[in-house]
């Protein structure tokens, strides 16, 4: 039993180090809510829809519990006539805590419960307690897999920057269009074939569009 | 040489010879097509040559009929045909037909010569010969000894204040509408380039000859037109520049240029060829010509640059010298707080706009202030006159009503001879508060009675944040990231492969303690079938023998050891009622084990139940 207690120790330092590497505070380079949300303002400024959203987007990324992301994305949604978007169940759990918080609540649940599991299988005697805490432990760990599935759609969407883009139904230009995404829309993407991409809208509908009029919200550095 | 001289005596009659005969026979064939009165005139080009060069005489006759071209006289200067041409024009149905002899004159003394004219009527001619190598406009040949090539054309004379170069192919002219200017001042300047067509091109900029004074926005592109000068066709380039002096005092300035020409490769007295194919073509297509690059230079034009005075200099002043009004205006007279304004500085008229610099509004602790930025809307082609617009971003430190103050420029007018300074007028600006700070200071409702426009969310954006130092390395979250994933799925893997180990192993140890309490059992129906059987045959060791293996397999879960192992010191209060009995059943047993026999009269049946009623008490839950 100590010899597990050990292993887990020693596989929570190698997260914690892991983490620390990319959530520790850097003076140059890097992602900042704030930049991203004041660029995003500026865009909304200059009346760029998709520019703004897509800002915006990366700046609840980053902070999802800044309410003036939220408005302010609001807002310019409402200005370009854009669909609301209303938020899942899922998505309050990410409003619970900070991402980085998340990320070590749900490691700390898995600690628990793995740690529970094993000690009521080793001591009958306390079984009901270590069962309490091993519900505690899953509970902890869903709260995190929960805001992770509710972010994972945004990680593989993009955001319509160019005005009024022409969905076909193949990625060739000859095809007529299936319909048009107004800029600021929000589609999920697919494959990618000659400089177009597999998009498909919120409503269900699909279709390939120009990649240089989307933009990818999560963006690799 | 006594051959060479042999060979241009043969070729010079010959060729005149034949041009005499073309003349006639041009003159025969034309006559009857000739409708209008012949008429003849003469020029000569150019009207002032130095000594050992050429003038060339044209005698153009027109009209009907037939005039002869005779060769003028006069003392002191050689006539000879060079070529003739003809033009044949039908003007209303009219044929005028016009023949243009050439004529070289070439003047063997210095002196003024009268040329009559061809005709009686016609008005004599004026031909001005000076010493050679007196004052002329510099050319400087590229290579040493080619002053001893002669040109084509003649030149180095000097009409409509223009100076040809010697050769009388290219000029340079600096025009400047003052030459008394102060230091640092612009002045608008113009330079011409004239090339004579075919004769002299040049790719190169015109260069300033002083580096007292800096030449700024020449264009690449000049103005291009076309001018005749001396009759002769030249293209001219137009510079249209600023002149501005670094220092005072008296400076001469003077622009200069390279130029290919076409330069005669013989000597003019010996090619008589060349003559007669007076044509820049011909000339190249008969290998007469080379080229040569030559720099030509302007005349030099004197400058006298006053330094700006120090007296009644402002603190402001950036060393801009001209005429100048500033206007100022800003993006939006209503703002949010915390949104930014720009302010823009209109700085219009004529002068030195490179100097014209401001910083705008500084130290307003009702305003945030950012660096401003220039940009200068030239409208003309020298950047004299324009407009240099500073525009300077504005955060409001403060909602309400807010004035942005006035601004001033100074300059340095040099018409009026002291510095100026301009002043505009102060913007006002109503400045909002932001959604944030209406909705944390006051409700809607004191607000409104407090005169505070009240915040709406959907009409503005929420103010800009302070952007932090704190930096992530991806916008993926890192519950999301590969890293975390994967030590966390590791984590996940090791609990649950631990988890089912330990499962398996109890599994494993309750299937052992399962198959031996079913051999416990079976073993002890088995000695309560041999005590049936012994109390049957009446066997009393064997009974006692059979009772105590079952009464140790009855007693194994009770006392916690192995049935072998239980003796009857082990058997304690635990055992109920029947522990004095069944220590007695042990005593009988070993008694019968080790001696052999039995007590001669035996219950069995007491001692079946005693057996008995502990099985069945180890069987009860």
């Amino acid at each position: 039993m100590i010899r597990i207690a050990k292993v887990a120790l020693s596989a929570a330092a190698m997260v914690f180090t892991a983490a620390a590497a990319d959530t520790a505070s850097v003076p140059t380079g890097g992602y900042s809510a704030a930049a991203f949300y004041n660029l995003a303002n500026a865009y909304a400024r200059a009346n760029k829809p998709g520019l703004a959203v897509l800002n915006y987007e990366r700046a609840k990324l980053l902070d999802p519990r800044d309410p003036d992301v939220a408005a302010n994305l609001l807002r310019v949604r409402q200005s370009a006539s854009l669909p609301a978007v209303s938020a899942g169940r899922l998505d309050r759990l990410t409003q619970l805590a900070s991402p980085t918080a998340l990320s070590w609540i749900g490691l700390l649940g898995l600690l628990l419960a793995g740690t529970a599991m094993l000690a009521r299988e080793k001591f009958s005697a306390h079984r009901g307690k270590l069962l309490l805490s091993a519900l505690v432990g899953f509970c902890l760990l869903g709260v995190s897999a929960g805001a992770a599935m509710a972010v994972w759609p945004t990680l593989h969407s993009a955001v319509v920057v160019g005005h009024s883009v022409e969905v076909r139904v193949s990625p060739v230009l000859i095809e007529e269009p299936l319909f048009v995404l107004p800029e600021g829309e929000i589609v999920r993407v697919g494959d990618e074939h000659d400089g177009f991409v597999l998009v498909r809208t919120r409503a269900g509908r699909s279709g390939w569009a120009p990649s240089s009029n989307l933009a990818l919200i999560a963006l690799q550095r | 040489m006594r051959k060479a001289l042999h060979r241009r005596a043969i070729r010079a009659p010959a060729a005149v010879t034949l041009l005499l005969a073309v003349l006639t026979a041009a003159f025969t064939h034309a006559a009857p097509a000739a409708a209008a009165a012949p008429s003849i005139d003469a020029t000569i080009e150019p009207a002032q040559i130095s000594l050992g060069e050429s003038a060339q005489l044209t005698i153009t006759t027109s009209g009907s009929g037939s005039l002869s071209v005779n060769l003028p006289v006069v003392a002191g200067l050689e006539f000879r045909v060079v070529g003739q041409s003809r033009r044949i024009e039908i003007i209303n149905g009219a044929t005028l037909d016009s023949t243009s002899t050439i004529i070289r004159v070439t003047p063997d003394e210095v002196g003024v010569f009268t040329i009559p004219g061809p005709s009686p009527h016609s008005p004599p001619l004026v031909l001005k010969v000076l010493q050679a190598g007196g004052s002329g406009p510099s050319l400087t040949p590229s290579h040493p000894g080619s002053a001893a090539l002669n040109s084509f054309l003649r030149g180095g004379s000097e009409a409509n204040g223009i100076r040809l170069s010697p050769d009388g192919s290219a000029y340079i002219r600096l025009e400047v509408p003052k030459r008394e200017i102060y230091v640092g001042e612009s002045v608008p300047a113009e330079i011409q380039v004239g090339m004579r067509n075919g004769f002299a091109a040049s790719n190169s900029l015109p260069t300033l000859n002083t580096s007292d004074f800096t030449l700024n926005n020449l264009s690449l592109k000049p103005d291009q037109s076309g001018k005749a000068i001396d009759g002769k066709p030249f293209t001219v380039f137009t510079w249209h520049t600023l002149l501005a002096a670094i220092k005072p005092g008296t400076y001469s300035v003077s622009f200069s240029a390279p130029f290919v020409v076409r330069i005669r490769s013989q000597p003019r007295s010996d090619s008589l060829i060349d003559d007669l194919l007076g044509d820049p073509f011909m000339q190249n297509l008969f290998g007469a010509s080379v080229s040569k690059n030559i720099t030509v230079a302007s005349p030099e034009t004197e400058f006298t640059v006053l330094p700006l005075p120090a007296e009644g200099r402002p603190t402001d002043f950036g060393g801009a010298v001209g005429a100048f009004k500033i206007t100022t205006d800003v993006s939006s007279p209503t703002n949010i707080a915390g949104d930014p304004l720009t302010l823009r500085m209109h700085v219009t008229g004529i002068g030195n706009f490179d100097r014209v610099e401001s910083n705008m509004l500084t130290g307003d602790p009702q305003w945030k202030t950012y660096q401003p930025k220039a940009t200068f809307n030239k409208t003309d082609s020298a950047g004299y006159h324009g407009e240099k617009i500073f525009e300077q971003p504005l955060i409001a430190s403060q909602a309400g009503e807010q004035t942005i103050p006035a601004l001033s420029f100074s300059y340095f007018d040099p018409a009026a001879r002291r510095y100026e300074t301009v002043h505009s007028a102060p913007l006002r600006v109503r400045v909002a508060p932001s959604a944030a700070d209406s909705a944390a200071t006051l409700p809607p409702a004191l607000a409104s009675r407090a005169g505070v426009p009240a915040a709406n969310p959907t009409n503005g954006h929420r103010p800009d944040h302070a952007v932090t130092e704190a930096r992530a390395n991806s916008l993926v979250p890192l519950y999301l990231r590969p890293a975390f994933l994967s030590i966390q799925s590791a984590l996940a893997v090791f609990f649950a492969a631990a988890w089912a180990v330990l499962r398996r192993h109890e599994r494993n140890a309750r299937d052992l303690r399962l198959q031996r309490e079913r051999l416990r059992q079976e073993a002890l129906q088995a000695s309560q079938k041999q005590m049936a059987a012994a109390a049957a045959a009446g066997k009393a060791a064997e009974f006692f023998s059979a009772a105590r293996t079952a009464l140790q397999l009855a007693l194994s879960p009770l006392l916690q050891k192995e049935p072998e192992h239980i003796m009857a010191a082990d058997i304690d209060t635990r055992a109920g009622s029947d522990s004095e009995a069944i220590r007695k059943l042990f005593a009988y047993a070993d008694e019968a084990n080790y001696s052999g026999s039995a007590p001669g009269a035996v219950d069995f049946e007491r001692w079946t139940r005693v057996v008995s009623r502990r099985v069945t008490a180890e069987k009860a839950p």
